[in-house]
């Protein structure tokens, strides 16, 4: 008997911003990013309560891969956190911290949003002007003939992921591992169209991150390796090792049966008919000379056999993961059916060998242009290293970035409340036209301009996890930190000694005042100069690229956020 | 007791989604190192040589088990908290890599956890504890690098120290290391050199004190000498050195442990001399080198203090591999060559050395070894399963598949029966006499075989399959449909394996054999007992001392043990923590891991080292307490106090402390009745499997340190929405 059920009414949720769930929500996710952010922040333990694994973590990539909020408002700032982390890997928790600071400044002021979203936008555009110009006093640029900058820009990476728990060598080592990595994969001749190779992570857990390593090629761990005869593989006359790469399974089981039954009579064996096509490839892999094969799933022993008989070297199930670098750096094109074996599919490597490597082994494939590498990666336990491994591939993917935009923005705050200081300055000498053009009174604009500030200034506070103070310079705009329990009142230049990405000291007076808690007079800047030096020996850098992205993405989403005046959820 | 404490840390709010409530609530009491701190107390009896062992029973099931290592403890717990899993997973890490170190490793936890609770109490900023701990452990590893001797120089010494009572030093010096041989390994060697059947297996450990009453006759202090020697004689000049290894028998059974005497009583065994000269080519080789032939003996024995069994077994396959590294050029020492296999229901004193293979077959499979007598077999090695239904990893079975039957009646047999006799067929038509196979074996092709007289073993581990491919030239197949004459090998021998004194092996339902092969690399550890319980204790040690080994040669040094090196980073915290503070603004900065803490870590760091120190104190006294050197805590510790101050009054206190230990044991109290002795046991460490777990400790703490929430995903979050106790958590 079908019975129908009437359709529930959609459920209408107005001005969702003023409600109390919401704002208590959104503040408690404020709080969750606030506390991972930074070399000190706070770690978080991610698990399903029932004794599954837990991930230790500070980072957003994995933060935002596992937070499943409920409520509509937060799940527009979740995405829009999640698709800038997925295109640009770094600067996640800046994002998500200046978007929430944005809603709640803005939030607060008794200024319709439809003008508060106008100027932030304007503001926006005053800062994407200033970071893109040649003036801008919070950027260096990024010079790929040297190695210093980019040493700081993946160590900075590095420092701030304390729950990989490294210590002051062991970033050394890996910064210099991940640099090596990254280089391999640039190609050595740049033709118009030049693609980055790529660095694959091979695991090796337990071990200490010290005895992690870069090797050209790639390795595929090959467990069965050592009950194998040793084989010299065959070679060409070029002393080349011809090579085929197979997509398909070689396992020798019925791939197609999918539905239908297929009815044979006895005495046929399927599976001899299906390994006799294999022993078949087999022969022609031979006939053509090839001396390594490679195959993405299963090889049937049998093949298996077959190939090292006649010195033709056999891995099997090398993952779908790999198939595409294989196929970069042997030159070779998957075969992904028996009857798709050409001679022109084949490709060749410069040598294979076996590696052994903290008890599990390996086929190490050489190629004869790197731009293929792995970075054998060790740490001490499982939780460490999947954080070690995510610190590892946004490095990678910074990298990568800055080399198609050479630029890097000083970190540990100081960007931030360089940037803040910039537009203070910037506002106060505002034309009236612009107001005009905006729909709004100066004081309008000084109230968001003001928010604005305080929302990026507030970011870098968030740097600070000791209850210590944070200052800002009139001179450079840099942000500089305080320990906790000196009164306020102390002279500030006795107790900071270096800016927070590093490229200023203390020694003259730069006139600090706190970051926080000053209501009231507004503070007439001079526009924020240059540092003197330009590249100190450790300075804290962020990627440009996506930093540029996550402050786009942060005043846009705050402005949606502003503007959504009702939520309509289908109940059915 | 174990999960009491583990109850008891259940009991502890847990919370998730809370980052602010945590920290305003919680902050001072952490609750992650709280759990730490109680799981880790389960432990304080594991620490050092001595340990107690513990019965964890489980209630609900009234199941109980017998352990002795951190891993089994921590494997025997229930760890359902954040924490508990991580440090469960960090006591895994650090036993799957290094075998050794677990116990430190959890004590430490436990020890730190609680020393960065009270550095929290004072209101210490969690970065400063981070930074200082992290820099301070970093200073000490580096500091203890002078108590590092490399392995060389410490068997150098040891064989030294071995002779020091004796005139004859250089003769002596070798035989005391010689006479490290097992006896067992002796005749093993010689069945498979020259095969002399007449040979009559001797059990060494028969002359444990209490049971060799008519060896300790032959081998008193004062007829050894005299009456062995003539024995020996026909063995022409050489043999001198034989006789001045009784002579270190005699002088070492006064030694001041009874440990060292068992295994210098092996050789004086009367039975064994009369064998000895057909040892004497092999022998030979060795006497022109001084101290360095068995060294390594020595090296385990001072590495594995405290179990002689596994110590013996330990000196036993060093001394083989070390024998046929030699005529081969191949490695020292390598664990991949020892297996082992445990008989339960002899005593420990059986437990020896087999070179090749001993496992244990049913009694039927056991009939089939009289057919082969002594013949060498051909031998099939299998990589996977030896069943109908196995197909290698990644085949997929298709299950939309009908057979019809077209001429029905010419089948008679079952498929399983078709599949049985062609097996059989592919086996008896290639004369394969001995089955390896990796995984299981069918039941019925088991009795076809023996009906056949091949014998077929199954759940052969890899590296026993490598060992035996080396050197037969066997090629393992995952198929017998694939079998080929080439993938055969030849020359296996198989018997019943005796126990040394040919006591038959009444061993209930299963019976040892040996599988062996002339050259085979590999070496079974036959480890006996008659507890059930134990053996699993039994094997464990014995992989924990194999494994020490290895890490000192893998190394090539080793620290110094017996707490010299806990005490150097005790002192050499004291001298961190009166530097006097660098000024913030210079650059001390770069060496702290974010700049501007510099200042902050400046103010807390007296504290914070006290706090680091702590875990090395209470290690110390604990040590102490568990091997009875001080009566109580109290006691330990003003005993190291007392060599700190001498160490810092001394001006150089790795010098006072290498001097300590040269003199004696370190922490040894003065009631010893052994002080009056010359020599000492020396015991050492291993470097990095100790530098490790102090590292993975540390690090697991400043991990649960800076946690301030756990965040709970999935549907577990549903049910916890429900529950009573939702008020802890806050919900996204």
């Amino acid at each position: 008997m079908a019975r129908l059920e009437a359709k529930k009414p959609p459920l209408f949720i107005g001005e969702p911003l003023t409600k109390d769930t919401v704002s208590q929500s959104l503040s408690l996710l404020s709080g969750i990013f606030k506390s991972c952010y930074g070399p000190a922040g706070r770690l978080k333990q991610l698990h399903n309560g029932g004794g599954g694994c837990v991930c230790t973590t500070s980072q957003s990539s994995a933060l935002f891969s596992c937070l499943s909020v409920s409520h509509p408002v937060l799940r527009v700032l979740t995405a829009s956190v999640q698709n800038h982390i997925s295109r640009f890997s770094d600067c996640g928790l800046f994002t998500a911290i200046l978007c929430c600071n944005l809603i709640e400044h803005f939030k607060s002021l008794n200024v319709a949003s439809c003008t508060v979203i106008k100027i932030s936008n304007h503001i926006l555009s005053l800062c994407m002007d200033y970071l893109k110009s040649e003036a801008c006093a919070c950027r260096v640029a990024v010079d790929f003939s040297s190695i210093e900058t980019l040493l700081c820009l993946v160590r900075s990476i590095l420092k701030s992921k304390p729950a990989c728990m490294l210590n002051k060598p062991e970033v050394d080592h890996l910064t210099a591992l991940i640099l090596k990595a990254f280089m391999f994969t640039v190609p050595c001749h740049v033709e118009t169209n030049a693609v980055l190779g790529k660095c694959v992570i091979v695991p090796v857990k337990g071990r200490r991150v010290v005895d992690s390593t870069v090797l050209p090629g790639l390795l595929i761990e090959a467990p069965e390796i050592q009950l194998a005869k040793p084989i010299t593989v065959k070679r060409t006359c070029s002393d080349m090792i011809k090579t085929a790469l197979f997509c398909m399974s070689m396992s020798g089981d019925l791939c197609n049966s999918e539905g239908g039954v297929i009815t044979v009579p006895q005495g046929i064996c399927l599976e001899m008919s299906e390994l006799n096509q294999l022993l078949n490839i087999g022969k022609q892999l031979v006939d053509a000379e090839v001396g390594l094969v490679v195959c993405q799933k299963v090889i049937h022993p049998s093949l298996k056999q077959y190939l090292q008989e006649n010195q033709v070297m056999a891995v099997d199930r090398a993952g779908l993961s790999l198939m595409e670098p294989l196929s970069r750096m042997t030159g070779s094109n998957p075969i992904a059916s028996i009857h798709s074996l050409s001679p022109s599919c084949y490709g060749s490597l410069k040598d294979v060998r076996i590696e052994n490597f903290a008890s599990k082994h390996f086929v190490h494939l050489i190629p004869n242009d790197p731009v293929v590498c792995s970075l054998i990666l060790c740490n001490r336990n499982e939780t460490a290293w999947d954080e070690l491994k995510r610190a590892c591939e946004t490095a990678e993917h910074v990298l990568q970035l800055t080399i198609k935009e050479p630029l890097a923005l000083l970190g540990g705050g100081c960007t931030e409340t360089h940037l803040a200081s910039y537009i203070r300055h910037k506002t106060c000498n505002l034309s009236t036209s612009s107001f005009k053009d905006m729909d709004c009174s100066r004081t309008q604009y000084q109230l968001v301009a003001d928010g604005f500030c305080r929302s990026l200034e507030s970011v870098a506070c968030s740097l600070s996890h000791d209850g210590g103070e944070t200052l800002t310079d009139m001179v450079y705009g840099h942000c500089w930190f305080v320990p906790s329990g000196f009164p306020s009142v102390s002279n500030w230049s006795d107790l900071v000694s270096k800016c927070g990405c590093g490229i200023n000291g203390s020694a003259e007076n730069l006139n600090w005042r706190l970051l926080q808690g000053q209501f009231g007079s507004p503070i007439i800047l001079g526009c924020p100069i240059d540092p003197p030096v330009k590249v100190a020996d450790f300075l804290a850098l962020d990627c440009f690229a996506a930093k540029c992205s996550g402050l786009q993405v942060a005043v846009e989403t705050a402005n949606l956020i502003l503007d959504l005046s009702c939520v309509i959820v289908d109940q059915n | 007791m174990g999960l009491e404490q583990e109850e008891r840390s259940d009991m502890h709010h847990r919370s998730c989604l809370l980052p602010m409530a945590f920290k305003d609530v919680n902050a001072r009491r952490h609750i992650g190192l709280q759990q730490l701190s109680s799981l880790a107390g389960a432990g304080r009896t594991l620490l050092g040589p001595i340990k107690s062992c513990k019965f964890i029973v489980d209630e609900s099931t009234n199941q109980s088990t017998l352990i002795c290592s951190a891993v089994r403890l921590i494997e025997s717990l229930d760890l359902s908290s954040a924490a508990g899993q991580i440090l469960n997973e960090t006591i895994q890490a650090q036993n799957k890599e290094f075998k050794t170190g677990m116990s430190t490793l959890l004590f430490l936890v436990g020890a730190w956890s609680d020393a960065v609770l009270e550095c929290l109490q004072q209101n210490v900023p969690v970065s400063a504890i981070v930074s200082v701990m992290s820099e301070g452990l970093n200073s000490c590893c580096e500091k203890v690098r002078c108590l590092q001797m490399s392995v060389h120089d410490v068997n150098k010494e040891l064989c030294s120290s071995r002779v020091r009572p004796h005139a004859f030093k250089s003769k002596t010096c070798q035989i005391g290391c010689d006479s490290l041989l097992n006896p067992q390994i002796f005749l093993d060697f010689q069945k498979e050199i020259s095969a002399p059947e007449e040979i009559f297996p001797i059990n060494s450990c028969s002359h444990q004190d209490e049971d060799c009453n008519f060896d300790k006759h032959l081998v008193s202090p004062l007829v050894g000498f005299g009456s062995i020697a003539p024995r020996v004689k026909p063995a022409g000049d050489k043999s001198m050195s034989l006789i001045a290894g009784s002579g270190v028998i005699t002088s070492s059974c006064n030694k001041k442990k009874l440990t060292h005497s068992r295994y210098f009583s092996t050789l004086g065994k009367s039975h064994f001399s009369s064998q000895q000269r057909d040892f004497q080519g092999y022998l030979s080789g060795q006497s022109a080198e001084p101290c360095e032939c068995y060294g390594l003996g020595h090296l385990a024995m001072a590495l594995s203090y405290g179990n002689q069994t596994s110590m013996k077994l330990l000196q036993s396959i060093v001394a083989y591999q070390q024998e046929r590294a030699e005529r081969r050029g191949s490695s020292q020492f390598n664990i991949a060559e020892v297996v082992t296999c445990c008989l339960l229901g002899l005593p420990e004193s059986y437990s020896c050395v087999s070179p090749g293979f001993v496992t244990l077959v049913s009694p039927e499979q056991a009939t089939v070894i009289k057919y082969f007598e002594d013949k060498p077999l051909r031998i099939l090695l299998m990589d996977g399963d030896l069943t109908e239904q196995y197909r290698h990893l990644g085949f997929s079975r298709p299950c939309n598949v009908r057979t019809i039957l077209e001429h029905p009646g010419l089948q008679e047999d079952r498929a399983g029966d078709l599949w049985l006799r062609n097996m059989l067929g592919i086996l008896k038509s290639f004369e394969v006499n001995l089955v390896l196979v990796k995984g299981n074996v069918c039941e019925n092709l088991l009795e076809g075989c023996i009906a056949n007289s091949i014998l077929v073993i199954g759940s052969v581990a890899r590296d026993v399959l490598c060992a035996f491919r080396e050197v037969t030239g066997a090629q393992p197949v995952t198929y017998l449909t694939q079998l080929k004459a080439s993938c055969l090998g030849s020359g296996a021998q198989v018997e019943l394996w005796k126990a040394s004194d040919g006591r038959a092996m009444d061993l209930g339902e299963l019976v040892p054999v040996r599988v062996k092969v002339q050259g085979i690399s590999l070496l079974t550890a036959v480890l006996t007992s008659t507890v059930a319980s134990k053996m699993q204790l039994i094997e464990d040690q014995f992989w924990t001392f194999v494994y020490r080994l290895h890490h000192a040669l893998n190394d090539g040094k080793v620290f110094l043990g017996g707490g010299a090196v806990e005490l150097l980073c005790l002192s050499h915290i004291q001298m961190l923590g009166d530097e006097p503070l660098q000024p913030p603004n210079k650059n001390a900065v770069r060496d702290f891991h974010n700049p501007w803490l510099a200042a902050s870590v400046s103010e807390y760091k007296s504290v914070v080292l006290q706090a680091l120190a702590r875990g090395w104190k209470q290690y110390l006294s604990v040590l102490m307490c568990n091997t009875a050197k001080a009566a109580s805590e109290l006691e330990a510790c003003t005993s190291i106090e007392h060599h700190l101050q001498k160490a810092a009054d001394c001006g150089s206190p790795s010098a006072y402390i290498l001097k300590e230990f040269r003199r004696g044991d370190l922490f040894s109290s003065g009631s010893s009745p052994f002080t009056d002795h010359t020599e000492v046991l020396k015991v050492y460490d291993n470097v990095t499997a100790k530098t490790e777990a102090w590292r993975r400790a540390l690090d697991l703490v400043l991990l649960v340190l800076q946690t301030d929430a756990e965040i709970i995903t999935g549907p577990k979050r549903n049910q916890l929405l429900n529950s009573h106790g939702s008020s802890e958590f806050m919900f996204l």
